[in-house]
């Protein structure tokens, strides 16, 4: 008579074991990795990235600040190219302020400033602001497109999509 | 009068005076801790802060909303510090005395009923801090203004003021390290403190003879590197975060020329009269080795000093590595602003390429 | 038999028995009594040593940094019944809260009590760490109270967006920014970089650690609501859970600290 076995040997039961320790950190590890996708929605209702800035004749040398307030961007003419300048402080995200009389941006937060060409020279900023995209449309019309920006220690203004020839 | 404290306020020369007086004050605590030091103290102190009060710009800074709460901090801190001091002062003439501390004479010792003892004070307490509260909020309206506005910061832009030693210190150091990592580490250290003092006197009662380095350490850290920042960020940094006296109306448009140059550059440009190589490790050469030197070879050569050795005799080279490195990359504030003013050096090692800036 | 008083004839009814299962605690029974059977002051051990009792050793700074969280929790949760989280209405709700509301000083209260909360915990740190309370054996403690003290700064802070104004705004940007800066989980840190495949970023202002907290590349809506469920649900969850551990260690780790 052949005895049924029923008992698990000592081998077999620290192989069970670790699958099931296994599996229940996997499990364990897969629950807080979807809890953690959670907090990153897919779709946010955040302002549009780019839009339509007028035609070259409308801005004259120098910063213009028309585009400021509803999109963060000052355009600056000089030394015959228009460029998309990020008004975001690339220190802490603050917002500087153009100070026409000393021709500077100056940040409020930490006191860093930037010259006209967005190149930084006192404060704690670690680099220049960035440049955006810039370019014409057929209809002659100036786009500015924020999802591509163009820093200055990476060489990268001297990319033809970075200026707009004046 | 007013000239010379505005003058004297900036942090140039403010910060190595807080940080003489600290020592000073650490040093001759048993003076500082008497009564008699204090009742001399405050009766100094409180013409003098009148005299403070009677400036309109000084009044404009100390009566806005949220800056409340640190003139509360830097009374009881005062007080505080004075009062641990004073503690200290009586238990260690104790000790050495052969007495032992107060908090271990026989009486104290003794046990006593929670109610009424420990439950009446608490009620006391209760009752002072709800009465406390309730007078603040009505003497003194919360802060609000305008409406938020994403596009436009306003001049200057603070942070809570329990964070503007934070914001202080981002002056001097880039956001990965004064945002991140220096704060994280402050964390983690004082996490770490029980840990790494295996001092084992010192334990339920007043006492600074008996762990000296413990509380040299702490009160540094505590009382010049954060409450004193603090008090710099919020007083004494206007429009821009330019530094403004206390008595100092905030111009708008202070010029400060301030032109701070990288080491890279006073090594490349200054010192060797060459243009700076593409290369980007070679370019922060000399950055990266003097930071390697200061957070790999110094601690191993502390450790050859007396005084290293006096803590790895107690504690162990574990604990000695842990304590030493912590104490160096709490110092890199310091030395970091002691740079920055007498050379206007902007980082050690500057590579905005990688955002890795220090 | 003298004539029983007003008190006495109180204290015989069933309702007042029902509550209070002892005497009046003027004998050492009745106070051990009090203290053990009643759910918060249990709290307390029944004795104690004198030295733990004295307000010049233990300046009472925890007790008051508990009340006030306490006064804090109640304030709270009266200016939610005034305060929706949306940009539209955030901040008129604020401003409701003081004219349209009677007793409108209770945002003041919750506001100074946040600040006086912030101080009261520091100081309690400052007297901890002076009578060297957290060596053995109250090394964990001390860990679990730099920790409560840390989510007290961040209790305030995630507060100090919800008025919706520029003080708000911008002091939560200026905060936010540095999370951006985090070693390679903020796109503007060290390390973000090296986790760049040719045109592809890895670590974007799309997804990095700000964005989770903001929900969004800045400060807007999104992260208004994120803060607000943070203020009022999320950290005071887990420090009303870490302060029943603080609590509880303190009274397993041998009480107040006295020396040995």
């Amino acid at each position: 008579m052949s005895e049924v076995k029923q008992h698990l040997n000592r081998r077999e039961f620290f192989s069970y074991l670790s699958v099931a320790w296994i599996t229940f950190s996997a499990a364990c590890a897969g629950l807080l990795s979807l809890a953690f996708r959670f907090s990153y929605p897919n779709v946010n209702f955040e302002p549009e990235m780019d839009f339509l800035a007028g035609t070259t004749s409308d801005y004259e040398e120098g910063v213009d600040e028309r585009w400021k307030n509803g999109f963060g961007v000052w355009m600056v003419k000089q030394e015959g190219r228009l460029v998309a300048l990020s008004n975001i402080c690339t220190h802490l995200g603050c917002i500087p302020t153009w100070m026409p009389a000393e021709l500077k941006f100056k940040c409020p937060c930490h006191g860093s400033g930037y010259y006209m060409s967005g190149i930084n020279f006192e404060g704690p900023a670690p680099r220049p602001l960035e440049r955006y995209k810039i370019n014409l449309t057929p209809e002659g019309k100036i786009k500015v497109d924020k999802t591509k920006v163009y820093r200055y220690e990476k060489g990268q203004w001297d990319n033809p999509n970075s200026f707009i020839q004046v | 009068m007013k000239e010379l404290i505005n003058w004297v306020a900036d942090p140039i020369r403010s910060f190595p005076i807080f940080s003489i007086l600290f020592f000073i004050v650490m040093k001759y605590y048993r003076i500082v801790g008497t009564k008699k030091f204090a009742w001399i103290f405050t009766a100094i102190a409180i013409p003098a802060f009148f005299w403070f009060m009677s400036d309109p710009n000084f009044f404009l800074i100390i009566t806005f909303p949220d800056n409340i709460p640190i003139s509360i901090l830097i009374v009881s801190i005062l007080f505080f510090t004075w009062f641990t001091l004073h503690k200290c002062a009586i238990n260690d003439q104790r000790i050495e005395d052969g007495l032992g501390p107060v908090e271990a004479l026989p009486e104290n010792r003794e046990k006593v009923w929670c109610w009424p003892n420990l439950v009446y004070t608490e009620l006391f307490t209760i009752i002072a801090g709800t009465v406390f509260l309730i007078v603040w909020a009505i003497i003194f309206k919360a802060p609000l203004e305008e409406p938020a506005n994403p596009t436009w910061a306003p001049n200057p832009a603070k942070a809570p003021w329990y964070f503007l030693g934070l914001q202080e210190m981002l002056v001097y150091f880039d956001p990965w390290m004064a945002g991140v990592v220096l704060p994280g580490l402050v964390v983690v250290g004082l996490i770490a403190i029980p840990y790494i003092d295996t001092n084992p006197k010192g334990n339920g009662y007043f006492t600074f003879k008996e762990r000296p380095i413990a509380i040299w350490g702490f009160m540094f850290g505590w009382l010049v590197l954060w409450i004193y920042l603090i008090i710099v960020g919020t007083f004494l940094r206007g429009p821009n975060w330019t530094f403004y006296g206390p008595f100092e109306y905030w111009d708008f448009h202070k010029v400060v020329a301030e032109y701070n140059v990288n080491l890279s550059e006073f090594l490349w440009v200054k010192w060797l009269n060459t243009s700076m190589p593409a290369n980007l490790i070679m370019r922060e050469m000399l950055g990266i080795i003097i930071t390697a030197l200061y957070v790999f070879v110094l601690p191993p050569l502390i450790a050859a000093s007396d005084f290293g050795k006096k803590i790895i005799e107690k504690s162990g080279q574990i604990r000695y590595y842990i304590f030493i490195t912590l104490l160096l990359i709490m110092m890199s504030l310091p030395i970091k602003m002691v740079l920055r003013w007498l050379f206007s050096l902007k980082y050690i090692v500057a590579l905005p390429e990688w955002e890795l800036n220090l | 038999m003298a004539e029983k008083g007003l008190a006495d004839k109180v204290r015989e009814t069933q309702i007042w028995k029902s509550i209070f299962r002892h005497g009046p605690p003027d004998n050492a029974r009745n106070r051990a009594a009090v203290v053990a059977g009643n759910v918060f002051l249990h709290l307390h051990p029944i004795k104690l040593k004198k030295s733990g009792v004295k307000l010049g050793y233990t300046w009472c700074m925890g007790g008051l940094t508990f009340f006030i969280f306490l006064a804090l929790t109640v304030t709270g949760v009266l200016l939610m019944f005034y305060y929706r989280p949306t940009a539209e209405y955030a901040f008129n709700d604020i401003i409701a809260l003081r004219e349209h509301v009677p007793l409108g000083i209770m945002r003041e209260i919750h506001r100074w009590g946040a600040h006086a909360m912030v101080i009261t915990v520091w100081l309690h740190m400052f007297r901890v760490f002076m009578t060297g309370s957290y060596k053995p054996p109250r090394e964990f403690n001390w860990g679990v109270g730099v920790i409560l003290l840390v989510l007290t700064l961040l209790l305030s802070f995630t507060g100090y967006l919800l008025p919706w104004d520029q003080l708000a705004i911008w002091a939560i940007a200026v905060g936010s920014n540095m999370a951006k800066a985090t070693p390679f989980l903020g796109h503007g840190g060290p390390g973000a970089m090296l986790a760049q495949i040719g045109d592809f970023v890895m670590v974007s202002d799309k997804n990095d650690v700000r964005f989770q907290l903001l929900a969004g590349r800045f400060v807007g809506e999104p992260a208004l609501l994120r803060f607000y469920i943070l203020h009022c649900v999320f950290i005071p969850l887990v420090v009303g859970v870490l302060i029943a551990v603080h609590f509880w260690r303190v009274r397993k780790d041998g009480g107040i600290s006295a020396p040995l």
